[in-house]
C-alpha cells in the first residue's frame, strides 16, 4: 500500500482494527475545521462511546494551520452532555494526501486507512461546515453499522436557488438511470461501509476528473450501479464557509458532469435495464430550518446563455438535433419574465449532450463547456420559475423535471444507440 | 547517281526511322506506364476510400477543421474522398516521375532529380500545415468557449484572432520549409505581427483610455475581491 506513509502505516498497525473511521479532507481551512473536528468528535464520543473510533485529516497541502487546528481540537463533554461513564478517546490522524490535488484524491487516502484498519464504517464530511452537529455522525454511521447499509447520502434542506446543478442534472440523471431517488447525490458528507471503501480504492479512476469535484458523482453512482444497500440521512440545513475562491463553475460544472457522463459508459449494461424509480430509505427527523437567503442575477444568466447560443451555434449545430436547436432559440427570444427553457427541451438537451459525449462527437471537453451557458439559462429560467414558489412548491417542481426525464428515457436509449454505431 | 541518292535521300531516311527506332519503345514504355499508371492510381483511389470508410474518418476529423475547410471548397463530397483524391494524386506525381525517368532524356532526368530531393520538404510542408490546422482550430474553440463562459461580448473576434495568427504562423513555416519567398515572407510576418501588436496598443490606449488606465490600476493598485458567485452549483 504504497497511498499511505511509512509513518502514518507504522501509526495505523499500532492502532490494529477501529469500528468507525471519520474522514474529513482539507485545503486551507483552518477558520471552519476545529468546529468540524469537535463535532465529529463529539458525535462519536456520545453516539458511539463503545465503538472504536478515529478521525482522520486527509490534507492537501495546507499553509494557513488546518494541520495544527485539527491537532488542537478537543471535546468539550460538558457542552455535549456526555452521561456516559467512560469516555472514549479519540484518536485523530493528520496526513497529507499523495495524487493530483483534489477532494477525491483526499477521499482515498481516507478509504485506504479505512481498509488498513479494517473499519465497518467510514464517515466522510467536508471541512468548511458550519452548520454540523455531532448527530450527524451519528445518522451518517449509524444506518452502516446497524441496519447494514452500505453507502448512505445526505438529505439536506437547501435554499430553493442552491444547489442547481443537483436539482437540472445530477439528481433527475442518477434516478433516471439507476432508479434510485437519492435527492443529494452530490452532496458531500456520505457515510459508507468498510466494504464499499476498499471496492472504491479497486477502482481505477483516481488520476481522472474522480480525484476531484467528482468524487461525489462517482461514489453514489457507483454505489448504486454496483447493487449495494443505500440509503439517505437527513441531515438539517448545510451551511458552508465562503465558497473556495478557486472553485470556479467551469471546472465544477465539467468535472461533476463529466464524471457522470462516464459512468454512464461504465455501466451502460445496468442503466440501461432500468425503467422506473423507487424511493430509497430514509433516516433522521425531516425538520425545518431558517436557510440563507441566495441573491440571483436572471439577466446574467439570462445574457450567457444568449451569448451562448449566437457564438457556439457552429459547435451546438455540430450535434445537437435541429429540432432542439430550434427550441432553444425560441427560448432566446423571450424578453423580460417571459424566459423560459421548458422542462422537456431541457431533458432532450442533456440527452443529447449524453450521446454526444459518448459518440465522442467533439473534443469531451469542449462539448462539457459548451453545456455551461446553456445550464445557466436553465438555472435563469429555474429561477423565474420558482420565485414566489415556497420550498415545498420548489420540490413539486424538481419532481415534475425528473418525472420528465424518466419520461423520456427511450429518447436518451435511442440517441445514445446511435452514438454507440457512430464510435 | 546512285551514291548521290544514298546520300541525299536514304541516309537521312535511315538517320530518322534510327531515331524514331529509339524513340518509338520509349513512348510505348512511357504510355504504358502512364495506362497502367492511371489503372493504379483508381485503384489506389478505391482502395484508400474503402479504408478511410472503414475507419471512420469523416468522424474523426469532424471536430479539427479539416472537414469544414473540405465542404468549403465543394470539390470533394467527405474527407474520405478528399483523402481518396489525395492518395490518388500522389500515386500520379510518381507515376509521372516513373514515366520521366523512363524517357531517360539529360532534361527529364534533372527533373526528375530536383523533384525527388523536394519531396521531403514537401511532405513536411503538408504536415506543418495539417497540423497547424488541427492546432489553430483546437485553441481557436478552447479560446472561444473560455470566452463565452467568461461573457465576454468578443468571444468570436478572439477565437477569430488565435485562428488567423495560428494559420499566419503555420503558412510562414510551411513556405520557409518549401524555400519560397523566404525573406519577404518573414519580412511580412515580422511587420504583420508588430502591425497587430501596435494597432491593439494604440486602439486599447486610445479608444479604451479609461480602461487601460482601470486596468493598470488594477494591477499596481491592490485589487478589490472579485465579485463572487453566490450560487452554491452543487
Amino acid at each position: 500500500m504504497t497511498l499511505l506513509r511509512e509513518d502514518l502505516r507504522s501509526r495505523l498497525d499500532e492502532m490494529e482494527e477501529v469500528d468507525i473511521v471519520a474522514g474529513i479532507p482539507s485545503f486551507n481551512n483552518a477558520r471552519t475545521i476545529a468546529h468540524v473536528v469537535r463535532a465529529v468528535a463529539g458525535g462519536l464520543a456520545k453516539y458511539f462511546p463503545d465503538r472504536k473510533s478515529v478521525i482522520v485529516n486527509s490534507d492537501g497541502g495546507s499553509t494557513d494551520g488546518t494541520h495544527e487546528a485539527v491537532m488542537g481540537a478537543d471535546i468539550d463533554h460538558d457542552s455535549l452532555l456526555l452521561v456516559s461513564h467512560r469516555v472514549p478517546t479519540i484518536q485523530k490522524i493528520t496526513t497529507p494526501y499523495h495524487g493530483i490535488p483534489g477532494k477525491g484524491s483526499a477521499f482515498r487516502t481516507i478509504f485506504a486507512v479505512t481498509e488498513r484498519l479494517n473499519a465497518k464504517a467510514c464517515v466522510v464530511v467536508d471541512s468548511d461546515l458550519r452548520s454540523i452537529t455531532p448527530h450527524w455522525v451519528e445518522l451518517l454511521a449509524a444506518p452502516v453499522l446497524d441496519r447494514g447499509f452500505d453507502y448512505i447520502a445526505p438529505f439536506y434542506l437547501r435554499h430553493k436557488y442552491d444547489g442547481t446543478i443537483t436539482n437540472s442534472i445530477i439528481y433527475p440523471m442518477t434516478r433516471t438511470l439507476f432508479g434510485r431517488r437519492i435527492r443529494q447525490p452530490i452532496g458531500g458528507d456520505f457515510g459508507l461501509s468498510g466494504k464499499v471503501a476498499s471496492r472504491f480504492l479497486t477502482k481505477d479512476v483516481w488520476e481522472t476528473d474522480v480525484a476531484r469535484y467528482g468524487i461525489d458523482i462517482w461514489m453514489t453512482l457507483t454505489a448504486m450501479a454496483e447493487g449495494f444497500r443505500v440509503g439517505q440521512s437527513y441531515l438539517g440545513a448545510k451551511l458552508h464557509d465562503a465558497k473556495d475562491p478557486g472553485a470556479d463553475l467551469t471546472a465544477m460544472f465539467r468535472q461533476v458532469v463529466s464524471s457522470l457522463f462516464g459512468l454512464m459508459e461504465t455501466y451502460e449494461g445496468v442503466w440501461q435495464k432500468v425503467e422506473s424509480s423507487e424511493h430509497v430509505p430514509m433516516f433522521g427527523l425531516p425538520f425545518d430550518v431558517g436557510l440563507e437567503p441566495i441573491p440571483v442575477d436572471v439577466e446574467r444568466m439570462k445574457r450567457a446563455y444568449q451569448q451562448g447560443l449566437r457564438d457556439l451555434d457552429g459547435i451546438y449545430r455540430s450535434f445537437l438535433s435541429p429540432s432542439t436547436i430550434e427550441g432553444l432559440v425560441g427560448a432566446a427570444l423571450e424578453t423580460g419574465d417571459g424566459f423560459r427553457v421548458p422542462d422537456a427541451l431541457w431533458v432532450r438537451l442533456v440527452y443529447e449532450f449524453a450521446a454526444a459525449y459518448h459518440g465522442k462527437q467533439l473534443d469531451r471537453d469542449h462539448l462539457l463547456q459548451s453545456l455551461i451557458p446553456l445550464y445557466l439559462g436553465r438555472t435563469g429560467s429555474f429561477v423565474l420559475d420558482v420565485r414566489e414558489a415556497d420550498a415545498v412548491m420548489v420540490e413539486e417542481k424538481i419532481e415534475v423535471l425528473a418525472r420528465e426525464f424518466e419520461a423520456q428515457k427511450p429518447y436518451l436509449l435511442e440517441c445514445w444507440d446511435v452514438a454507440s454505431k457512430r464510435r | 547517281m546512285h551514291g548521290i541518292l544514298e546520300k541525299t535521300i536514304l541516309e537521312p531516311f535511315d538517320r530518322l526511322a534510327q531515331q524514331i527506332a529509339q524513340v518509338v519503345p520509349v513512348l510505348v514504355t512511357v504510355f504504358f506506364i502512364l495506362l497502367v499508371g492511371a489503372a493504379l492510381a483508381y485503384l489506389v483511389r478505391r482502395l484508400t476510400h474503402g479504408a478511410l470508410v472503414l475507419l471512420k474518418f469523416d468522424r474523426l476529423v469532424a471536430g479539427t477543421g479539416l472537414s469544414g475547410a473540405i465542404e468549403r471548397t465543394a470539390l470533394f463530397r467527405s474527407p474520405s474522398e478528399f483523402g481518396a483524391r489525395v492518395a490518388q494524386g500522389t500515386v500520379w506525381v510518381f507515376i509521372i516521375l516513373f514515366a520521366l525517368s523512363a524517357a531517360g532524356t539529360q532534361v527529364t532526368d534533372a527533373l526528375v532529380a530536383r523533384f525527388v530531393n523536394y519531396i521531403p520538404d514537401f511532405v513536411t510542408a503538408v504536415l506543418v500545415l495539417l497540423l497547424g490546422s488541427a492546432v489553430s482550430q483546437f485553441l481557436s474553440r478552447s479560446a472561444l468557449l473560455a470566452a463565452v463562459n467568461a461573457q465576454w461580448a468578443e468571444a468570436r473576434f478572439i477565437a477569430g484572432s488565435v485562428r488567423v495568427l495560428l494559420m499566419s504562423l503555420t503558412v510562414v513555416v510551411a513556405l520557409e520549409q518549401l524555400r519560397i519567398g523566404r525573406t519577404a515572407l518573414l519580412v511580412s510576418f515580422a511587420i504583420l505581427f508588430a502591425g497587430i501588436v501596435i494597432a491593439g496598443a494604440i486602439a486599447f490606449g486610445l479608444g479604451g483610455r479609461d480602461l487601460a488606465r482601470d486596468w493598470l490600476d488594477s494591477r499596481i493598485k491592490a485589487r478589490p475581491p472579485a465579485e463572487k458567485d453566490p450560487l452554491q452549483h452543487l
